[in-house]
């Protein structure tokens, strides 16, 4: 809300310097935003929260100031217009608790007899409301001092009398700004025989508006409930100054006066025929609210020890008055203007804002003792620190991206939209961090670098039972041609498996197992799925040459993402403690079929020597020179122990001799 | 050649050595088969008796003088050895390392993580909840029910599936409080989504919320706990004011500034209050008995407050050379 640094200090009857109202006024919750120049005055633009109502008007924040500043607050809406002419037209209110009351008042014959006041223009103009009709300008000019929106009707374009009710059914109204509202049932309109006429406390209808050759005008100023409001402007996708201030709650005892004042305006700039102020009100009328509260609350709750007369007075300057005492229990009234409070906690923050936030003490509590638990939290840094210690950079990427992107990598199944999406390129929510990654590679490929070594950890989202899950995701690309004087590492699949399998071995998870991939997204011959127990948990490789150009690249990386949340995370367990007795080790080196997997020749080690095993180290792969066409040289380490005795040769001799021929039989393998 | 003579050579030649060789010829002079110490043991023999033992005597310690000279020349000549080899292995130690593997951890997870570790150390548990809410847990249960002009403050991202992007962590609050019950102390960090987009705001960012339930909980515990932590964060001497704010799920309701510095301008960090008792007892506790206080602050303001990052937004460019740093 943007206000007149002039039209404040006239309401407040007082000049303290900007600065110093600006931050008076911070302190009790009204938040300035910005303060401007304007034609040798100043704009204050103000950012109002939704619950003070009262404070959406010159007058409404000069009166919080003035409780504030224990001043007394003198600029309150009275007047005493009376019109000369009867008023002619009937007023129905239909919907009872929805306007309760409602004033009308009919003017003709307007003629201009003194210049329009400049202030009223630079008022508008500062609060960035066009200038229409003189009329029209000044009931705005009235709601900006004083907080009651009104409206002017060309009472010409009005047939017969006047009725507020509920929409009908298809009812439509065609609102400024030719925008066409189909109305429901909820929406509360002015209508006249015929039609809705304005959607009530909203906007008033286009063609009921005035315009220079209007003749005859009707002014409405009434008090429309704000359940009745809320949200209504806002599902239509605007909003008014009018619906801005319902909504949140207008003074129920001020319609009346607002319009007087308005007339009392106008009369002084216009000669005009002015009918009397014709007032309908229901007994629906709101009853004042009452509060009950203890001095004890107020203590408990602020931890402090104000005595009932401080707690009396600093809310009688906010105009909350004591109605009864009984022994401990205060009763208060809100006043008509206060629409946020209604419970004693209200109360409570009346008083901790007028004594200010800042005076209140500050209290040591240390009542709660809750045992430490290990968090998800604790795991994920735990994960991310892994990573960086193994050389990736972290990325945060958003949550959301382009369908299209989804779509051309074939990852947009059960994918979810958003239906507001900011724009196109953030309009579904991802289902594998791949390409957030894979963007950060273009982009800082782009950039120069042609190393990249990049993890994320965030969620993936998909229209299944857990909509949501936690993922680890890497990429490593290297197209480096220089690389550092005195290295030479390989950024291959296994320099990625190794860090998966130290990953796997940092929080003690067993049993993974790694299968040809059939993840579309990596290389068919070159990537793997991991498992955990036969369940899927991730995929580790090089990227599927086919989505190189798709991505915007012209090499391919490497790249793992695995769910972390399957995952039985665990950084303590078991220690066993070594044996005393030495381990004998033996190498060996067959040749065999190239088509014959690790694993496979792994677990011929394990079922030939069944006695004192360990484990098999393999140190060379080779199939070169020297090696028959379609076979390989594979060469291992195989280590035996015993916990309770040094191994005999003989003992390893026959062990040795099972794997030979073990490998020999089931492999066809032959020892070089 | 008497023994004394033999001596006084003895000592002169090893003083003379200076390699390997020259040491390897001098065991052959004295102890090799003609040496000249076996040639006096060898004499032995020939004297007569009663001489014997004071001559074996004699040569036991020319011996022993021989051995002991021998040992240090051996020490002297190995030490030269190594001295002169190691010369040879002389590397440029300015040259550098082979590769450098440590990458870093983003800044807002830094940044989090100096807040977490705070309040994980003050007895907080540390809790998350979805990303994808329903429209109860992010607004209703949070006293902010349909039509409520404060949902305007929220700018919210609808799915197609019928849900929403959570707005705030404060979702998360009731989903501990149904959890855990009280009294309760969580800290609650993660990601939350507007759909609001310029030089201050991104369509996702981090918040971090905190939550207190016990009974008799007051406003004076709230004002400690954010002294202490803005004390921890930015320092004792900052500068710190608490003003009335709005929000639905607190009352009464507080923003907490801070003053830069630098340009002394107040600066907004954080929100707070007292939690609304419609919450408490929406949550299923009553409201009556427990009370309590909840925070929440942007981990992006934080972490741009203690980067000094002009530009929130860089915080998600992913830019390996602002990453790396």
């Amino acid at each position: 809300m943007k206000v007149l640094y002039s039209n404040i200090t006239k309401a407040i009857k007082a000049k303290p310097k900007i600065e110093n109202l600006c931050d008076d006024l911070t302190l009790i919750g009204i938040e300035v935003d910005e303060i401007k120049s304007f034609q040798g005055d100043k704009i204050i633009d103000f950012d109002l929260t939704p619950n003070r109502g009262d404070c959406f008007s010159v007058k409404g924040l000069a009166r919080d100031y003035c409780a504030y500043k224990d001043k007394k607050f003198s600029s309150a809406t009275k007047s005493s217009f009376k019109g000369e002419k009867k008023f002619n037209k009937k007023i129905n209110l239909f919907a009872k608790d929805a306007c309760s009351a409602y004033s009308a008042v009919s003017i003709s014959n307007l003629k201009l007899i003194k210049k329009f006041p400049d202030h009223i223009k630079k008022t508008l103009k500062a609060a960035g409301i066009q200038s229409i009709h003189p009329l029209v300008d000044i009931v705005n000019f009235v709601m900006l001092e004083n907080g009651q929106p009104m409206h002017v009707f060309d009472q010409d374009k009005i047939e017969g009398d006047i009725e507020v009710r509920f929409a009908k059914t298809k009812e439509q109204i065609k609102i400024l700004g030719e925008k066409n509202l189909k109305l429901t049932k909820d929406c509360l309109v002015i209508a006249d025989e015929k039609e809705p006429i304005a959607f009530a406390g909203i906007s008033g209808g286009l063609n009921h508006s005035v315009s220079k050759k209007t003749q005859n005008f009707l002014i409405e100023s009434a008090f429309f409930h704000p359940s009745i409001i809320k949200g209504k402007a806002r599902r239509y996708g605007f909003q008014t100054d009018a619906s801005q201030r319902f909504e949140r709650g207008v003074d129920f005892n001020l319609h009346e006066d607002a319009l007087k004042e308005a007339l009392s305006i106008i009369r002084e700039i216009y000669q005009a025929d002015i009918s009397n102020v014709e007032t309908i009100k229901n007994k629906y009328f709101p009853r004042k609210k009452i509060i009950n509260i203890s001095i004890e609350d107020v203590n408990l709750k602020l931890g402090t020890d104000f005595k009932e007369n401080t707690i009396k007075s600093i809310l009688n300057r906010l105009e909350i008055k004591l109605m009864k005492k009984n022994k401990n229990n205060l009763t208060f009234e809100v006043p008509s203007h206060r629409f946020d409070l209604s419970i004693k906690e209200d109360l409570i923050e009346e008083v901790a804002r007028i004594i200010g936030y800042d005076n209140l003490p500050q209290i040591k509590n240390d009542s709660i003792n809750q045992h430490y638990e290990k968090s998800d939290y604790d795991f994920i840094n735990q994960i991310k620190t892994f990573m960086t210690n193994k050389g990736f950079n972290e990325v945060i990427n958003y949550s959301f991206l382009d369908r299209q992107v989804l779509e051309n990598l074939g990852i947009e199944n059960k994918s979810i939209a958003i239906k507001n999406p900011l724009n196109n390129s953030l309009s579904v929510l991802r289902t594998s961090l791949l390409p957030s990654l894979a963007t950060n590679l273009e982009f800082n490929i782009n950039r120069g670098q042609n190393f990249l070594s990049i993890f994320e950890m965030g969620k993936s989202f998909s229209n299944d039972t857990h909509m949501e899950e936690i993922n680890l995701a890497g990429l490593i690309y290297d197209d480096e041609k220089f690389k550092n004087w005195n290295t030479n590492q390989n950024y291959d699949f296994y320099y990625l498996k190794g860090i998966l399998e130290n990953f796997f071995a940092e929080f003690r998870i067993e049993k993974i197992l790694w299968k040809k991939s059939q993840n579309d997204l990596l290389h068919p011959y070159a990537s793997a799925d991991i498992y955990l127990k036969n369940k899927l948990i991730g995929s580790v490789g090089s990227i599927n040459p086919r989505f190189i150009k798709s991505l915007g690249l012209n090499k391919a990386f490497l790249y793992f993402e695995i769910k972390v949340e399957s995952l039985p995370l665990n950084d303590l367990g078991k220690l066993i403690a070594p044996s005393i007795y030495p381990i004998s080790q033996r190498d060996f080196s067959f040749e065999i079929d190239n088509k014959v997997s690790f694993e496979e020749i792994e677990n011929c080690i394990h079922i030939s020597s069944k006695n004192f095993l360990i484990g098999t180290k393999i140190f060379d792969v080779y199939d070169g020179k020297n090696i028959s066409d379609g076979k390989k040289s594979i060469a291992f380490r195989v280590s035996w122990g015993s916990s309770k005795k040094t191994l005999s040769e003989e003992e390893i001799n026959k062990e040795a001799n099972l794997i030979i021929s073990g490998m020999q039989k089931k492999l066809g393998a032959i020892l070089r | 050649m008497d023994l004394d003579a033999l001596k006084a050579n003895l000592k002169k030649d090893f003083q003379e050595i200076v390699s390997q060789d020259e040491l390897n010829q001098l065991k052959v002079k004295y102890l090799g088969k003609k040496g000249r110490i076996t040639e006096l043991s060898k004499n032995i023999k020939n004297l007569p008796s009663e001489e014997r033992p004071i001559f074996g005597k004699k040569i036991g310690e020319l011996r022993s003088l021989y051995e002991d000279l021998l040992n240090s020349v051996q020490e002297k000549i190995e030490l030269q050895i190594i001295n002169e080899s190691l010369e040879k292995d002389q590397i440029d130690v300015t040259l550098p390392g082979s590769f450098k593997s440590q990458g870093k951890l983003h800044p807002l997870t830094i940044t989090t993580k100096k807040i977490t570790d705070f309040f994980s150390s003050k007895g907080y548990l540390i809790e998350d909840g979805p990303e994808i809410e329903s429209d109860y847990y992010n607004f209703d249960a949070l006293n902010i029910p349909k039509d409520h002009p404060a949902r305007d403050m929220h700018d919210t991202f609808y799915l197609d599936n019928g849900n929403l992007l959570r707005t705030h962590t404060s979702p998360v609050q009731i989903r501990s409080i149904e959890k855990r019950g009280a009294p309760l102390k969580i800290i609650c960090p993660g990601k939350v989504y507007r759909s609001d987009a310029d030089k201050t705001h991104t369509p996702m960012f981090h918040q971090i919320e905190g939550l207190v339930i016990d009974e008799n909980i007051n406003f004076g515990h709230l004002k400690n706990e954010i002294m202490t932590f803005i004390d921890f964060f930015f320092g004792p001497d900052t500068k710190v004011r608490f003003r009335p704010s709005y929000f639905p799920f607190t009352e009464p309701s507080a923003e907490v500034d801070i003053m830069e510095k630098k340009s002394k301008n107040w600066l907004e960090i954080m929100g707070c209050g007292l939690v609304h008792p419609n919450v408490i007892d929406m949550a299923g506790l009553d409201s009556k008995k427990f009370s309590g206080f909840a925070f929440g602050m942007g981990i992006e303001r934080m972490a741009k407050l203690s980067y000094e990052i002009e530009d929130m937004r860089s915080l998600f460019s992913n830019d390996i050379k602002f990453l790396s740093q």
